[in-house]
C-alpha cells in the first residue's frame, strides 16, 4: 500500500554549469523511483552535518526512464552543497513529493511564465504534455537580469514561442518578464486560455495586476521553505482567500499547484 | 530475549523509540519513510477540541543545528482526529500516544472528556507548553498550581489511562515541575518541548515571526534536553521520555545512560527518517550484546 519514495542514494550522472550560478544536474533515476508528474519535488539532504539541517527542496525538471532532471541555482550552504558533488557521487533524496499537478484539458494552447529556477517544473510540464500530444500551441516567457543568467538555452526546443527578457536590454525585450507579457498580450500575441506560473511570489502577483483576468486558468507552483515535505508539520503553508476563518494549505503536500486566485497573496510571506 | 519494552503507567511499548508530537504529524504522512508499526509509539500532533488554523506569517526558519517554528498548533481537532486520523494511525499498525493541548480550562476537559469515550486511546500526552488564555498567555507548564490542575484534571477524567506530562524547558526548576506532575498522578513526563527563541530582520527591525517568539528543536538544543533530563530522573520515580535534538544512535544513548526509559525523535525525521529504526536496531543490539 505505500509507494517507495526513498530516500533514494541517486547517482550524480552529469553536470552542466548553465549560468554564472545555476546548474543542471542529471541524476541516475534510483531503482523504484514512481513516475513523477509536473509540478512535484524532491528533496535533498544536505551532507552529514546538521548544519544546514534541512533537506532542500527541488522541482524536478524532466523525468526520462533513465534519469531526473534537477536545476540548483547556488543561493547557500545547502545549495553550495549540492552544486560541489561531482559526477558518479550521490545524492541523498526522497520523492516525488507533491500532489497537485499542472493540468491543462487536451489540446489547449498554453502561456507559460517563469522568473529564475521557476522554470523548471514549467519544462516538465511542457515535455510531458508534448510528450501525451496534450498541448497546442505554447508561448514560453522567461525573465533574467542580464543575457547571461538566461536559462533558456535548455528549453528552447520544449516551446512553440520563446520569449525573453532582460532587465539590462542584453538580450531579448528590455525589462522584466511581467512587463514583456503585458506588452505581448496587450498586442494579442498569446492565447488567453490557460496561464502557468512559476517564479519568486513577487513575480506571480505582479503578473495578476498586470490582468490575467481573460485567462480561464492561471495554475502557478509555489516555492518556499520546507521541513517535512510531506504535509505533517504544517511549516510551509500558503494562506487561501477566505471570507471566514483563516485558511492554510500546505505548499508541499497540498500544492505546490494552486489555481492563483485561491492564494491570499497579501498575507503570504514564502 | 532482550527486554526493550518500556512500561508507563498500564501500558507497555515494545520498545524505547517513540516519534515526537509535531514533526510527524499525524503519522500516516510518514508511512512511506518510517515503518510505523515498528516504533514504541508515535505521538501524535496536538489535538485541541475545535480544529486550529494555526499561526498567520512565516512559520519555519532554520538556524544553527537547529529549526525555528511557529506552526501553533495548527490541527483538525478532536472530531476530525477522532474521526479519521487515529484509525488511519491505527490501520498502519503504530502504536499512537494522543498529544493533548492544554488551553482554556472548559476546552481541556470537554477534550479530556471526548478521550474518555474512545477506547483506541490508552495513552496520552498533555502539551503543557500551550499558551494559557486564562493566565495572560503564560504557558500552563511553568506554573506549579496550573500544572498541578491539568495533569489532576486528566488524571480524574482518564483513570487507568496511561498520563504522559510534557514538560517545557522554559522554567527555573523543570526537575521540581516534574514533581508536581508526578504528585498530580502522571505516569511520565517527557522532556523537553522547544526553547523560545525568536529572529529580526535586521533591515526592518522586526521580528521574523507574527508571533515574535518561536520554539527551538534540533540538535542545537540537545544539551539542553539531555541536562533536563537527567536531572529529572534522579527526581521523579515515574518514567521519564527524553526528546530534544536526538539526531543520532550516539545521542539516543546519552539520553538512556541519563536515566531516560525511553527517548522521543523529531526535527531529525525531516532530514533522516531512517533514525527511528537505525536506534532500534543499536538497541536491539546493545541488548543482546548484555545476554
Amino acid at each position: 500500500m505505500n509507494m517507495n519514495r526513498g530516500p533514494f542514494q541517486a547517482v550524480i550522472e552529469s553536470k552542466e554549469q548553465i549560468s554564472p550560478s545555476t546548474y543542471m544536474l542529471t541524476l541516475q533515476k534510483p531503482e523504484g523511483f514512481v513516475e513523477a508528474m509536473p509540478g512535484q519535488f524532491v528533496s535533498i539532504k544536505i551532507g552529514d552535518s546538521t548544519s544546514p539541517l534541512l533537506r532542500r527542496p527541488f522541482s524536478i525538471m524532466d523525468s526520462t526512464p533513465g534519469s531526473l532532471l534537477l536545476l540548483v541555482k547556488d543561493v547557500g550552504p545547502g545549495t553550495s552543497y549540492i552544486v560541489s558533488r561531482k559526477p558518479s557521487q550521490t545524492l541523498d533524496l526522497i520523492g516525488p513529493l507533491g500532489e497537485t499537478y499542472f493540468d491543462i484539458p487536451s489540446g489547449e494552447d498554453a502561456v507559460f511564465v517563469a522568473g529564475g529556477t521557476g522554470l523548471a517544473p514549467l519544462v516538465f510540464t511542457a515535455r510531458k504534455w508534448a510528450k501525451d500530444h496534450r498541448i497546442g500551441i505554447s508561448h514560453f516567457l522567461y525573465g533574467a537580469s542580464t543575457e547571461r543568467e538566461l536559462l533558456t538555452g535548455i528549453c528552447r526546443e520544449d516551446f512553440t514561442y520563446v520569449h525573453v527578457a532582460t532587465l539590462d536590454g542584453s538580450e531579448g525585450f528590455e525589462g522584466d518578464v511581467v512587463k514583456m507579457f503585458n506588452v505581448l498580450r496587450e498586442k494579442g500575441a498569446l492565447p488567453e486560455r490557460y496561464l502557468f506560473s512559476c517564479g519568486p511570489a513577487g513575480m506571480v502577483k505582479k503578473l495578476m495586476e498586470g490582468g490575467t483576468e481573460n485567462f480561464k486558468s492561471h495554475q502557478t507552483s509555489l516555492e518556499t521553505v520546507m521541513a517535512c515535505g510531506v504535509g505533517a508539520c504544517r511549516g510551509c503553508v500558503v494562506p487561501l482567500k477566505s471570507s471566514g476563518a483563516p485558511v492554510y494549505r500546505a505548499v508541499c503536500s497540498e500544492g505546490t499547484v494552486f489555481e492563483a486566485d485561491d492564494i491570499d497573496w497579501e498575507n503570504w510571506r514564502e | 530475549m532482550a527486554q526493550l519494552e518500556i512500561r508507563i503507567g498500564n501500558v507497555t511499548l515494545k520498545n524505547p523509540v517513540i516519534l515526537a508530537s509535531g514533526p510527524a504529524g499525524y503519522g500516516a504522512e510518514y508511512a512511506d519513510f518510517i515503518g510505523l508499526e515498528k516504533l514504541g509509539a508515535v505521538v501524535t500532533k496536538t489535538i485541541s477540541l475545535n480544529p486550529k488554523a494555526g499561526n498567520s506569517g512565516r512559520r519555519l526558519l532554520e538556524t544553527p543545528s537547529g529549526l525555528l517554528n511557529s506552526v501553533g498548533l495548527e490541527n483538525v481537532g478532536a472530531d476530525l482526529f477522532f474521526g479519521e486520523k487515529l484509525p488511519r494511525l491505527l490501520e498502519l499498525g503504530a502504536k499512537p500516544i494522543v498529544s493533548l493541548a492544554c488551553e482554556g480550562r472548559e476546552d481541556y476537559l470537554k477534550l479530556l472528556e471526548t478521550v474518555s469515550g474512545n477506547d483506541t486511546v490508552d495513552m496520552v500526552e498533555l502539551n503543557l507548553s500551550c499558551p494559557n488564555v486564562d493566565c495572560g498567555g503564560m504557558a500552563v507548564g511553568t506554573s506549579p498550581e496550573l500544572l498541578n490542575w491539568y495533569v489532576s484534571s486528566a488524571r480524574q477524567i482518564l483513570p487507568g489511562r496511561a498520563l504522559l506530562a510534557k514538560l517545557t524547558p522554559n522554567v527555573g526548576d523543570i526537575a521540581g515541575l516534574a514533581e508536581v506532575c508526578q504528585d498530580a498522578g502522571a505516569d511520565g513526563v517527557t522532556a523537553i518541548n522547544t526553547l523560545l527563541g525568536m529572529d529580526i530582520d535586521p533591515d526592518t527591525g522586526k521580528p521574523i515571526f507574527d508571533r515574535v517568539v518561536a520554539g527551538l528543536s534540533g540538535p542545537a538544543i540537545m544539551p539542553v534536553a539531555l541536562r533536563a533530563v537527567y536531572e529529572i530522573s534522579s527526581r521523579v520515580r515515574i518514567p521519564v521520555l527524553g526528546s530534544g535534538g536526538i539526531t543520532s544512535v550516539t545521542d539516543a544513548r546519552k539520553f538512556l545512560a541519563a536515566g531516560a526509559a525511553g527517548i522521543q525523535i523529531g526535527t531529525a525525521i525531516f532530514y533522516d527518517p531512517g533514525l527511528p529504526e537505525r536506534i532500534i536496531s543499536a538497541v536491539t543490539g546493545a541488548q543482546q550484546g548484555k545476554e
